[in-house]
């Protein structure tokens, strides 16, 4: 079996923001030499995630103002006081909180070279916590 | 105009070459697990926070450090080449050192900064300090304001009895023509601040505070709490100005925290830009 490991990077324009890589994912899994197996996509980061969803701006609209909803930015939060391991004030406890939500990865099946996805099916970078360089792993597995 | 008046540039990639130095400047500034991200994310943050202009402060304690310098009036000057539309300069001095007069020349005279960051906290002198006056009449020689830290410092090997406001009011009263910002609104004595500012019209602040909670609830209670409702609309609408602290507190979430306060629309306008030009020298240009 091989298993191929690539890292790419990301930088929202927004604080909380969908970021489509799909073509990313295709390109690395064509790249790889895989033709039978699975892909992982799985973010690095805790107040970020891996989502898949219905490629429509419409859809990431309802997706990111529903989430807000479920985590009003403007709340309450343990999280928000000072950090001494990082030498500042938590402000991102609703991007930790949406970030679970999501998940931190997503799976889909490589067939004949190629990730297999359905016809409305794209992947997400999910932002959470903007806006910083960010880090995700696309690993390939198979024969 | 939107000014963030109160930035550490420590984070700049442009700046973090060396990996060694990096470590050191964070050691002594008090700035772990985040990593240097290039100018172009700031770019981004600007855009998306609405801020146009940043003040970039260095910090030189090189007396207790080492002789180490752990941003440099030399590295503020290369990171306002590369954004001259968005970042202003201002220069550091411990004022320990028995060159400062000529650092102070240097940075001003050659370097073009635009102003003097000092933290009595961090380099360990009280503002009231006779040794002081030689440095803010060479600011005032130059046309330049001085932002002090003041109150609460995080930083490590800080005495707050240094910064406390009270001990800036001899300067303010010796020296009327030199304008002088205790930012952070000298939290948590942000009355004796506030006392400062109706007192002296040369005395500022700025708004780079949220030691608890979030910006919103940190803002409501300095401004709706521990001040009343219209001290800052209708006492030193001019003097207050708007601050992050970066990269301890993110601009964008300090500049929400303001606008969730209510607030003169001409004040706001002062708070966030107009004061920081005044201040800055740089009204009408």
């Amino acid at each position: 079996m091989n298993v191929v490991l690539q890292t790419r990077t990301v930088c929202a324009d927004q604080e909380v923001q969908l970021i489509k890589i799909t073509q990313e994912v295709k390109t690395a899994v064509e790249e790889s030499g895989v033709q039978n197996g699975v892909v992982f996509v799985i973010s690095a980061h805790t107040t970020a995630g891996i989502t898949m969803n219905e490629g429509l701006p419409c859809v990431e609209k309802d997706l990111v103002d529903k989430l807000e909803g479920l985590v009003p930015t403007r709340d309450v939060y343990a999280h928000a006081h000072f950090l001494p391991s990082y030498g500042a004030t938590g402000g991102n406890s609703p991007g930790h909180i949406k970030s679970m939500l999501v998940g931190n990865h997503c799976v889909l099946p490589v067939q004949g070279g190629k990730v297999v996805l359905g016809h409305a099916q794209d992947i997400y970078f999910a932002e959470f916590d903007g806006i910083k360089n960010r880090k995700y792993y696309i690993e390939i597995m198979g024969e | 105009m939107v000014i963030d008046m109160h930035v550490h540039p420590a984070l700049y990639g442009e700046i973090c070459g060396d990996k060694e130095r990096v470590r050191l400047r964070c050691d002594e500034m008090g700035y772990h697990l985040m990593s240097p991200s290039p100018l172009e994310v700031l770019d981004k943050q600007n855009a998306y926070a609405g801020i146009d202009k940043m003040v970039l402060l260095p910090l030189d304690h090189s007396t207790r450090c080492d002789g180490q310098v752990v941003i440099t009036n030399e590295e503020i000057r290369t990171l306002v080449d590369l954004r001259p539309e968005m970042l202003i300069g201002f220069a550091s001095v411990d004022p320990h050192r028995s060159d400062a007069l000529e650092v102070l020349d240097r940075a001003f005279g050659e370097l073009g900064l635009m102003g003097l960051k000092l933290n009595p906290a961090k380099q360990r002198f009280y503002p009231d300090d006779r040794m002081m006056w030689p440095i803010y009449e060479k600011c005032l020689e130059y046309g330049r304001p001085i932002l002090f830290h003041a109150g609460l410092s995080w930083e490590p090997q800080t005495l707050c009895k240094y910064s406390h406001p009270l001990r800036f009011e001899e300067v303010a009263l010796e020296f009327p023509a030199l304008r002088i910002c205790l930012a952070h609104f000298g939290w948590p004595w942000v009355q004796e601040t506030a006392m400062l500012m109706i007192k002296y019209p040369n005395v500022y602040t700025d708004t780079a505070m949220m030691y608890m909670d979030s910006a919103e609830q940190f803002m409501e209670k300095v401004f709706r709490q521990d001040m009343g409702e219209y001290w800052l609309d209708h006492n030193f609408p001019d003097q207050v100005m708007f601050g992050s602290n970066a990269p301890r507190f993110r601009p964008v979430r300090i500049k929400r925290g303001l606008d969730s306060l209510k607030m003169r629309e001409d004040t706001r306008r002062k708070v966030m830009g107009e004061n920081a030009l005044r201040f800055l020298g740089m009204e009408g240009k």
